[in-house]
């Protein structure tokens, strides 16, 4: 197993000026900044095979872009390692440039005023691809990604999911070993969505393209991620597969028990670990954190209330566990 | 030997990338032409100017109208055929600010000649036009003494001023890597710049005459080469090889841009702004 991206210990820094307050203040700020210093990556460690599909998730302003910036050579970092393809980013950002794709969900990488088809062209020539090849990569994208119904009209006129689709030929078209995807399905409708990441396992399967997306999306990286790596705050909190995450993360579960008759309940409940939820006639769900009470305890517990005629327990949806980290 | 090829592929396909571009536009023919026309009469004014001025006086600084004319079309020309090439170039503290520069940097591609063709615009064709009339009117009426060195001479003018020019608009974005209101601070320099090296350099106070020549070295990009086309010696004493000093000091110019811009690079990879 060849590592095609590692990340060590990479930081990022960044000086702000800070703004004092009133006009005295505005007046000193011209002559004497005040600055602080922000920490976007914090010693952010990681690596990622060839072949493999990341998921790299976090809350806004949580280091997700800053990250993938130093990874692709556009920033470089206040200090640590990376390699990408071999190449160290920001030094060798040209080389690196050969191996990679590029997709940010909202800014085109294409011309607005050509065609796609031009465009696309185009970039045959900024990176060099022979003809053969390019005329292959073209075919197979043009009939995965439907391209043919709009390559003649210019990028400027397509919907987003259409130049999205563009976007991402346009990415491949020099056969990238990594693709960095940022936001791919972002505004896009669930036909359109599907299409993507249909694309995008096929390209993974078929090419061994490694490769790094940040997604708000749950249903992308259920489709797409066997492993996720959750960053908050410049940290990484989490590097592993979602039921890790969900075990991590989302520790409370949830109990449902049917009593025989409408229980009266009291502040016992609160003492011993529980929170009631809600409670409807002889219904009641309560929640509770796995690390301090198992299920028996739970309901040995409630057995004090009255008899208990039927249970069930619930495990914390991933979608909430989703919902928790970018609320985070 | 790599990077010479490499800058010779991008160069090639920049100017690939320009003219489909610029093909797209001419599409829309009524707005191509539109551009190009609005652009040649908004551009008109200077000429007016001098025009008048010559209702009055019979010469300016010594010069005739003719003369004055050679000198507004080397100016125009090469300033125009700049204002072109960094079309680009000026856009990218907008491309910053939209967050779409860093597609730049994640191709194997020169960042400037992505730049460069970033936007291209035939926009500048209109003055570009004027300029070109201007010289050829400059060149046919003006008491022009043609040898071959004179007519070898002429398109060296015309690169060095285009290299100059397009240079100088760089130091607009080079500026704006670091501040957002530097800019109109150059603003002065490029369209002052030109509109002086529109004129005899004599006819200008001392501290200006300084500034652009051995700062912004216009007044070596237009009046020294008239100068020599017109065999006319320098009122200001400088020997006659200060008409050749033109692709030279062009070419120092665009080095200490190129350095510029580097650093602004390097300053952009390190602050992401």
């Amino acid at each position: 197993m060849t590592t095609q991206i590692q990340a060590r210990d990479l930081s990022k820094r960044f000086e702000r000026h800070t703004r004092r307050a009133g006009m005295v203040g505005a007046m000193r700020g011209l002559f004497d900044r005040a600055s602080e210093t922000v920490t976007a990556v914090d010693a952010v460690s990681f690596d990622v095979a060839r072949g493999e599909i990341v998921g790299y998730i976090g809350p806004n302003g949580a280091g997700k872009s800053t990250t993938i910036k130093m990874l692709t050579g556009v920033l470089t970092p206040s200090s640590g390692e990376a390699t990408v393809a071999g190449f160290t980013p920001w030094s060798e950002r040209r080389k690196l440039a050969q191996q990679i794709g590029v997709v940010f969900g909202q800014r085109t990488q294409l011309w607005w005023d050509l065609p796609l088809i031009e465009s696309l062209e185009l970039l045959q020539h900024v990176y060099r691809v022979p003809e053969q090849r390019f005329r292959e990569n073209f075919t197979m994208a043009a009939e995965l990604l439907e391209l043919g119904s709009f390559l003649n009209t210019p990028v400027r006129q397509l919907s987003l999911g259409q130049r999205m689709r563009g976007d991402l030929a346009a990415a491949l078209l020099h056969d990238p070993q990594v693709l960095y995807l940022d936001e791919p399905t972002i505004g896009l409708d669930l036909v359109a969505k599907t299409n993507i990441r249909e694309f995008l396992a096929h390209l993974n399967r078929e090419a061994g393209v490694t490769i790094l997306l940040t997604t708000h999306d749950l249903a992308d990286i259920e489709r797409l991620c066997k492993r996720i790596i959750v960053i908050d705050h410049g940290h990484i909190v989490h590097d592993g597969d979602l039921a890790r995450l969900r075990d991590k993360i989302a520790t409370e579960r949830t109990m449902t028990v049917d009593f025989d008759d409408p229980p009266t309940l009291d502040d016992q409940l609160e003492t011993r670990g529980m929170r009631l939820l809600d409670q409807t006639g002889q219904r009641v769900r309560v929640a509770f954190e796995r690390s301090r009470l198992t299920a028996p305890d739970v309901l040995t517990a409630l057995t004090e209330y009255g008899s208990i005629r039927d249970m069930s327990i619930e495990e914390p949806s991933i979608e909430s566990i989703i919902q928790h980290i970018y609320k985070a | 030997m790599d990077k010479v090829a490499d800058f010779r592929n991008d160069l090639a396909v920049a100017l690939r990338i320009a003219l489909l571009r610029i093909r797209g536009q001419m599409q829309y023919r009524a707005s191509f032409w539109m551009q190009i026309v609005g652009n040649f009469f908004v551009n008109i004014a200077e000429v007016l100017v001098t025009w008048s001025l010559f209702q009055h006086f019979d010469n300016l600084g010594g010069w005739s109208l003719e003369e004055v004319i050679l000198l507004h079309g080397l100016a125009m020309v090469t300033f125009s055929l700049g204002d072109t090439l960094s079309n680009g170039v000026q856009s990218v503290p907008q491309m910053i600010r939209e967050g779409t520069f860093d597609r730049n940097l994640v191709r194997p591609m020169s960042v400037y000649l992505q730049s460069v063709v970033s936007e291209v615009s035939a926009r500048h064709f209109g003055h570009l036009t004027q300029g070109v009339l201007l010289l050829g009117i400059g060149l046919a009426t003006a008491p022009i003494e043609w040898s071959v060195g004179r007519i070898a001479y002429l398109p060296v003018i015309i690169l060095s001023g285009t290299a100059f020019f397009t240079a100088l608009f760089t130091v607009e974005a080079i500026f704006a890597f670091w501040t957002v209101n530097g800019v109109e601070a150059v603003n002065a320099f490029t369209y002052g710049g030109s509109d002086l090296g529109q004129y005899p350099l004599h006819i200008f106070r001392r501290g200006l005459r300084l500034i652009f020549l051995w700062l912004v070295p216009i007044g070596f990009m237009t009046y020294y080469p008239a100068l020599y086309l017109l065999d006319r010696a320098d009122p200001l004493g400088l020997p006659r090889a200060a008409s050749f000093v033109a692709p030279l000091a062009a070419l120092l110019f665009c080095l200490v841009i190129r350095f510029g811009w580097r650093a602004a690079l390097r300053r952009y990879t390190s602050t992401g702004s």
